[in-house]
């Protein structure tokens, strides 16, 4: 990387000279020749190089990215090194933006509905026709004061795109604005506000903690923000101080799990159970920092009668509680194991507790709590839930829908009947890219750009105690006649018309952009330093990336009320165990994440890290389990729970519970083009209906299956031949007393 | 007569002794810290996005024709509930011994001034030699030409060559990023600087696992990192003398209460 080619950046004047196309106007794909402009702009030099700043909006994480651009062409997009998130790495999701970018099953213009609903039948209209068919749709829905039936549901956005659709929707006069995603860890968030007043996620110090407890925490490959613990992880493990250890609590050991150095299989459940009889031993024991508050709460989870409940022999709790309160620091973090349930809060909490008791919280190595100190962050709001929604079109209150950015006909469960209440939708429009399950349904697509072709900003939540603010600007122009999110909203509102028009006045996104930073520049006297006024540090922000300041250390301290939120008893799952005798745990995998990776060539060929499969769904079964089932690796099965029925290949996996079955989430599509269409099974259409009535996370441990032969379907198709080494000394190992013995090697 | 054979004998040992270069200008090392990795595989879809790796679907992934240039291996040890699992990324090791340069008939893959093992697509007739005399699995045969459906052609990498059906590849070290960072330092006329190159792979890993540099230079952190007490190469007693250093995996003896 050239370091005088490194950082272009664009913007000024709004013109977006670098990738040589003016905003707020549709242009040309670049053209099929290898140098499409007669006059290069100025840093489009052939075989050269230029490198963008910006943002990875695959998951919420928000890493800083620099894209590689040559001839206007997008090449690869890496971890920004100087950006505090994820410092450099990218994970494999974020990587493949750039083939959702060039997806060869992309919406390239706007779209009529042809044929009946979810049948795929589109025709092409001008984005003109596109705009004024929707705005006639909600003048008319106004002229009917029915405004309140004009619903928005969006991705979890954020940032000043989150602004910019709230003030449309508000000023429209409606109040109905949801976010949903599968993955938004409302629990966590809701179990924050609930115990020390912050709803966000705290920053957890993993790289300074010498012992991580983490309950199904999968922070490898997709939770929360994988690349900033991954990168906390390493040096954990192999940085400047002692090694510190990782134990996983989880019914399935997952890429998180199979590294850590122990491994404890509760009872899918059970978890909090299990946290709270840790804390308590803690407090029994005379180990804790802060014992007086919570001796009353935690005297009910006894060691001796939560062990057999968790299937946790005593002397492991007892040995768990000891270490965790005597190394400094220690850190518990609320994975999918402990707050995906139908308690998730509770489970939540009880880990806060945990912390609370060990003395983890406001200190390095254990939970560094965010401030909101750039008066921006993410507000999540705990009203936004799907199934407000579902409810509202059941009851024929919702007569315009439109929906960016989630994909609830895929990630709801069937139980849920989201297609049914879509279907009393009478308008629906949709702003996807991509042809995915619930913009099938759409009546009308004006297809968004994708990030990399967009303007945004981010910030990161969780943030690492420290403030974030990035930029997400276009690093290509349009490779299809798509439209800036932001100005889809924009020329929405100028076609309206009315007080949505007079309310939302700006000319395009990048100046509402630009006038929402000048605003938080001037109220942020930090980011004045070292600049020469707004248009001095927007210019600089844009070739770091952002802008983000020293972090910042706080304390917080878990209210002893928290104890009113613990239910006490186990999860429930539905289904008797009679009928249905094994736990079902649907999982986030590396590469498809909530399904939205399952349209990306890279990651369908991806083998899982796993298993190795690639091009399909799997069942995980024990092997004791499978013999006694007579089933053998590859044997298609049914999985069935009491809400419906999937089928996938066995595979035998030795890191699950015998009484546990997992499926990975994120295939089993119906639609969203060619790689991933027709392809696997979704576990999460036999899912109960079931959101947490305070946070309105789903919970996705929350029923039993069965297991039965005769099923047909695609074959399982694995990358590896064996998983034994046959004393070959492949990955060699020393133990730890061995290690703490070694010299350290200084670089 | 057994004089002949073993002038004969001495002339092969001789050949395949690596003493044709005496002095080499880099030798590209790379270190892979194992107590770091976690398995996550980005350096993996780095290595596509940068190497031009075609995709080539379910049913050729049926036929182990999967493209990886780098490949996460993963072990499993016990049954439940005392699993062990172990992951190591394998890519072609650059081994100074190299059993696939000795058998190519064309010399499409030999040994370069940068002690890099490199394979010349144009000269490569596809006789799938150098693949079966791998130590370490690394080599991928293309089949067919492969297709990238349009528009994704237009992420492909325009210093990488895509390459054509009968022609063996594998992992390069990225080469493209070496021979850039020695041309910007030419440039700048200075020598390549410890830190200058950084292969995708690298590059993209949340974890730091993956170093790379040149361990002619004592100062580098490859040559800091390949004195580690936890050092150790692939199947090392085969004396393919790879370029690859593996950091070991602190893992074992790690029971709950005490130490
Ligand atoms: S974790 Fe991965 S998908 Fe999420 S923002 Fe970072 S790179 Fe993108
Ligand atoms: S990116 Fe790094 S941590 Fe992930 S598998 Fe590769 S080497 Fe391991
Ligand atoms: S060094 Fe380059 S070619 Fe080799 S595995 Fe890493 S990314 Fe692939």
């Amino acid at each position: 990387m050239k370091r005088r080619d490194f950082l272009k950046f664009i913007g000024i004047g709004g013109v977006g000279a670098g990738a040589g196309f003016v905003l707020g106007k549709v242009s040309k794909p670049p053209g099929a020749k290898l140098i499409p402009y007669l006059i290069p702009p100025e840093d489009i030099i052939p075989g050269v190089a230029t490198w963008y700043a910006s943002v990875c909006t695959l998951c919420g994480a928000g890493c800083g990215t620099l894209v590689r651009v040559m001839e206007g062409r997008a090449k690869k997009v890496e971890g920004n090194p100087g950006h505090p998130i994820n410092r450099g790495g990218l994970c494999a999701l974020g990587q493949s933006s750039v083939q959702a970018l060039y997806n060869p099953d992309r919406i390239t213009k706007p779209l009529k509905r042809k044929g009946p609903r979810g049948s795929g039948e589109y025709a092409e209209i001008t984005w003109d026709e596109a705009l004024k068919t929707l705005a006639a749709n909600l003048i008319e829905l106004k002229s009917k004061n029915e405004s309140e039936k004009f619903h928005l549901l969006t991705s979890p956005l954020g940032g000043t795109i989150d602004r910019l659709a709230g003030e449309f929707v508000s000023a429209f006069g409606s109040s109905n604005y949801s976010h949903y995603g599968l993955f938004q860890r409302k629990n966590l968030a809701f179990a924050n506000l609930s115990t020390m007043g912050t709803a966000s996620i705290p920053h957890y110090d993993i790289e300074n903690t010498k012992y991580l407890l983490s309950f199904g925490a999968d922070f490898s490959s997709t939770w929360v923000s994988p690349v900033n613990y991954s990168n906390g992880y390493g040096k954990m493990r192999q940085g400047t101080g002692e090694r510190g250890k990782l134990v996983q609590v989880e019914p399935r050991l997952s890429l998180t799990g199979a590294n850590a150095d122990e491994w404890v299989p509760a009872k899918p459940g059970t978890e909090a159970l299990l946290a709270l009889a840790i804390a308590n031993t803690i407090v029994e024991k005379g180990l804790a920092r802060d014992a007086s508050a919570w001796r009353g709460v935690l005297s009910r989870y006894k060691a001796k009668d939560m062990a057999s409940i968790c299937d946790v022999p005593v002397e492991r709790i007892e040995a768990m509680a000891v270490e965790f309160a005597r190394t400094r620091p220690s850190l518990a973090i609320a994975g999918d194991s402990v707050s995906s349930y139908e308690n998730g809060i509770s489970g939540a909490i009880a880990v806060n507790i945990l912390n609370q008791v060990a003395g983890n919280i406001g200190v390095i190595g254990g939970v560094m709590p965010n401030g909101d100190d750039l008066g921006n962050g993410k507000k999540i709001d705990f009203g936004r839930k799907i199934s407000t929604l579902i409810s509202a079109a059941n009851a024929d209150k919702i007569k315009t829908l439109i929906v960016y950015g989630a994909n609830p006909v895929f990630t709801t469960p069937k139980a849920a009947r989201l297609e049914e209440a879509l279907s009393k939708v009478p308008f629906i429009a949709s702003f996807s890219s991509f042809m995915d399950e619930t913009t099938a349904h759409a009546d009308i697509i004006l297809p968004a750009h994708t990030s990399l072709e967009d303007w945004g900003d981010d910030f990161p939540d969780p943030g690492v105690a420290a403030p974030v603010a990035s930029i997400i600007q276009p690093v290509v122009s349009p490779v299809f006649e798509t439209k800036s999110l932001g100005d889809i909203f924009i020329e929405l509102a100028r076609a309206v018309g009315g007080n949505v028009a007079g309310k939302i006045t700006a000319p395009n996104f990048a100046e509402y952009l630009k006038a929402s930073w000048k605003g938080l520049y001037s109220r942020n006297r930090e980011m004045a330093a070292g600049t020469l006024g707004f248009e001095d540090f927007w210019n600089k922000a844009l070739q770091r990336g952002g802008w983000w300041g020293p972090s910042r250390k706080m304390t917080a301290t878990v209210s002893a009320r928290a104890g009113e939120h613990l239910t006490g008893a186990p999860a429930r799952f539905e289904g008797e165990e009679a009928q249905y005798p094994f736990y079902l745990i649907p999982y986030a995998q590396t590469a498809y994440m909530d399904g939205r990776g399952a349209n990306l060539p890279w990651l369908q060929e991806l083998p899982d890290p796993m298993t190795s499969v690639v091009w399909g769904t799997w069942v995980e079964i024990n092997p004791k389990t499978a013999a006694s089932l007579g089933l053998k690796e590859g044997d298609m099965v049914n999985i069935e729970s009491p809400f419906g029925k999937i089928s996938a290949p066995v595979y035998l996996y030795p890191g699950i519970r015998p009484d546990t079955v997992a499926v990975p989430i994120g295939q089993g599509h119906s639609h969203y083009g060619r790689y991933a269409k027709g392809r696997g099974a979704n576990p999460i259409e036999i899912l109960p209906y079931k959101e947490d009535p305070l946070s309105g996370e789903a919970a996705l441990n929350s029923t039993r299956v069965r297991i039965t032969r005769g099923a047909t379907g695609e074959r399982l198709v694995k990358m590896e031949g064996s998983t034994k080494e046959f004393g070959r000394g492949i990955v060699q190992t020393v133990s730890p007393s061995e290690f703490k013995r070694m010299k350290k090697e200084v670089v | 007569m057994s004089g002949l054979l073993e002038r004969i004998a001495g002339k092969l040992r001789s050949y395949r002794e690596p003493g044709y270069y005496t002095k080499l200008d880099h030798k590209w090392t790379m270190v892979i810290d194992l107590d770091k990795c976690n398995g996550c595989e980005a350096c993996v879809v780095a290595c596509y996005a940068e190497n031009n790796l075609p995709v080539v679907g379910r049913e050729e992934c049926e036929k182990s024709r999967a493209f990886s240039w780098l490949r996460i291996e993963r072990y499993v040890e016990g049954e439940y509930p005392d699993v062990k699992v172990k992951f190591i990324p394998v890519m072609c090791q650059h081994c100074m011994k190299a059993p696939c340069e000795t058998g190519c008939p064309v010399y499409a893959t030999y040994h370069n001034q940068d002690g890099l093992n490199v394979q010349v697509y144009n000269r490569c007739v596809g006789t799938f030699t150098c693949a079966t005399y791998c130590t370490y699995d690394v080599r991928r045969f293309n089949w067919f030409t492969y297709k990238w459906p349009k528009p994704l052609e237009a992420q492909l990498n325009p210093d990488v060559s895509v390459r054509e059906m009968g022609v063996m590849e594998k992992c390069t070290f990225c080469i493209q990023r070496i021979r850039s960072a020695k041309d910007t330092a030419k440039d700048e006329s200075r020598p390549v600087k410890d830190g200058d190159i950084k292969p995708a792979c690298s590059q993209s890993c949340p974890t730091g696992a993956i170093y790379f540099g040149d361990i002619q230079d004592p100062e580098s952190v490859v040559a800091k990192l390949a004195k580690s007490p936890r050092r150790y190469r692939l199947l090392e007693e085969l004396n393919a003398d790879p370029s690859v250093i593996y950091l070991k995996r602190v893992m074992g003896d790690g029971t709950s209460s005490h130490e």
